[in-house]
């Protein structure tokens, strides 16, 4: 939560059109600079960025240290690629900048994008640094793009000029195929000197430890937000579902209390592997939440047609009601004749038993109670058969 | 401008007149160039222990021998006089400078500004030089930042105890302290006074 005020020296010379950091070196520290503004107002909310570019038409001020996010964003976009970076030119802007924040209580901080080959000398880097330790200035150096031969040892020598009890920092990304930010994160840039990380930085790293393919549902929540609601929602409510199916089937046999987990818990078991196969396609997913949804009215849907297809036309009402107590019902046999089929497959059924915890698959009393389970489900399926007819 | 003390210090206690170090907002002590973060707090201490070098003191960076140093006052002072006791070996300072009231001073402007007062120092090793102000330019000052700008041929400045003479009044500066930030008006926080149900008159 230190109080800081901060100038962002951004690298867009010729050298940035590479495309070994994904998709572009420009893009992916563009990428980095809003993380980085994100990061900062959210750790203390006087705190003030602001963002210079280096070379191009030479350097200049794009923003002058603002907390307002939206302008910093602004003028990341839109801008032009070319010329050689001045560094040295550069730092000395960005101190000149920083010496006329308008809060004087701020610290001064600058963070530059060294991406390609410094021209300076060690020496004038050094008299660099050292003015800039002694006007109490950190600097925090993103060491990326061009692999030149000195740049690192220049680098170096000018973080060692301007260190001053551990404030300044130099991050080294090699390309690869973690993006720029996501490098970024784990390192004191972000997380400050030790202070343990802003709730910015955790979340951000909370999600990239995601990984790329390994979203809950394939869907990143911070890209479509209002898919991942809806996948998140429909599989919570299927959840409930197969509970309240799990409940019913306890309720109506005695030793069924355990057979009724296993049906909901292989049920699961199918839709999650329906689940994984599309997982990869968007919208074939959506249709499965969907459908999923939609499964509860279908199969009452059947039930109703067959036994109280009259009662249905006359009173909306009372079909309703018909309608969702025979729905749990008719789910137990749905499930019933699917599960049972997969209880056939005795090695799905002691798959699903070794992932279950405390369960033992080779227990006698387990394998008694699946042998006892499909012959009740049998049963079951044909008192339901003549059930159905005799209302009919 | 210096002058010794003639008298012994056995009769008249002369620690209380060295006294404004306790009117010192110690929190908001900065220096720039200082080696070590935060050693300048050490400065500023009893007068009885100007002389005790053992414990921390402030130094500048290898080489560079410059010093700023800011000094901001819980109340406002009048301050009558400076001593400063520096380092052995050249490291003392050889000139201060004062700027009064100004915030955020740093290099360049320490050195482009005209001080409100400027002293060359001797070296005070055994702490008896006390350098006098202007007083009557130095009657209400909220901070005061000192300027070191060279010393006697060493390599880095060190400084001991800088020592200030003077009176506090208790008249303080910005005091803005609780400060409720409104980013839309609530009415629930701005009751009138009839809808309190005070005031003299009532319609009705």
């Amino acid at each position: 939560m230190v109080l800081e005020a901060t100038m962002i020296c951004v690298d867009n010379s010729e050298w940035m059109r590479n495309g070994d950091y994904s998709p572009s070196r420009f893009q992916a520290q563009s990428d980095a600079v809003s993380l980085i503004c994100g990061a900062k107002t959210q750790s203390n909310p006087e705190n003030t960025v602001g963002v210079l570019t280096m070379a191009a038409k030479g350097v200049r001020v794009l923003a002058t240290p603002t907390s307002d996010l939206g302008k910093i964003l602004a003028c990341m976009h839109g801008l032009e690629i070319g010329g050689q970076m001045n560094l040295a030119a550069g730092i000395q802007v960005a101190q000149l900048a920083l010496k006329h924040r308008q809060n004087k209580k701020q610290q001064q901080r600058i963070i530059v994008f060294a991406g390609s080959p410094v021209k300076h000398e060690k020496k004038m880097l050094e008299l660099i640094g050292r003015k800039l330790k002694k006007n109490s200035v950190a600097l925090d150096i993103v060491n990326f793009g061009e692999e030149d031969e000195g740049k690192t040892e220049k680098l170096e020598a000018l973080l060692a000029a301007v260190n001053n009890n551990d404030s300044s920092h130099m991050v080294h990304v090699p390309p690869g195929p973690n993006a720029l930010s996501d490098v970024l994160i784990s390192t004191p840039i972000f997380t400050g000197d030790g202070e343990g990380g802003s709730g910015f930085a955790a979340a951000a790293a909370a999600a990239s430890a995601g990984g790329v393919s390994g979203y809950d549902f394939g869907v990143d929540p911070n890209l479509d937000p209002e898919l991942a609601l809806a996948l998140r929602v429909s599989m919570e409510e299927e959840r409930a579902r197969q509970e309240a199916a799990a409940k019913k089937a306890a309720e109506d046999a005695s030793k069924q209390e355990k057979g009724g987990g296993q049906h909901a818990i292989s049920q699961d078991a199918t839709m999650t592997e329906n689940k994984t196969n599309d997982l990869d396609d968007e919208s074939a997913l959506l249709q499965q939440a969907l459908a999923m949804s939609m499964d509860d009215p279908e199969v009452s849907h059947d039930v109703r047609d067959t036994d109280m297809s009259e009662a249905a036309t006359d009173d909306p009402e009372l079909a309703l009601a018909l309608q969702m107590s025979v729905a749990d019902s008719a789910k137990d046999s749905a499930s019933q004749t699917d599960v049972s089929k997969l209880l056939a497959d005795q090695s799905f059924v002691s798959s699903v038993l070794a992932s279950l915890p405390g369960v033992d698959p080779n227990d006698s009393s387990v394998k008694d109670l699946l042998a006892s389970m499909q012959s009740q489900s049998d049963q079951k399926n044909e008192e339901e058969r003549p059930n159905e007819e005799e209302e009919k | 401008m210096a002058c010794l003390h003639d008298h012994s210090c056995e009769d008249h206690d002369c620690s209380s007149d060295w006294s404004l170090y306790k009117h010192i907002d110690l929190s908001k002590i900065s220096a720039l160039n200082e080696a070590t973060p935060g050693s300048v707090k050490s400065v500023f201490k009893a007068w009885e222990h100007r002389l005790n070098s053992s414990g921390e003191h402030l130094e500048s960076n290898e080489g560079d021998p410059e010093l700023l140093v800011f000094i901001p006052f819980t109340s406002d002072v009048k301050i009558k006089s400076i001593s400063i006791v520096g380092g052995p070996d050249g490291t003392s300072p050889s000139k201060m400078r004062a700027f009064i009231n100004r915030d955020g001073i740093d290099f360049s402007d320490a050195q482009s500004m005209q001080a409100i007062q400027e002293w060359d120092l001797a070296e005070n090793m055994q702490g008896v030089l006390e350098y006098q102000t202007r007083y009557s330019k130095f009657q209400s000052v909220g901070n005061i930042t000192l300027h070191f700008p060279d010393n006697f041929g060493g390599d880095i400045t060190k400084i001991h105890y800088i020592g200030l003479k003077g009176e506090a009044t208790q008249l303080k500066r910005d005091v803005v302290a609780t400060i409720v930030y409104e980013l839309m008006p609530n009415p629930s926080d701005h009751k009138t006074r009839a809808e309190s149900g005070g005031g003299l008159s009532h319609v009705g």
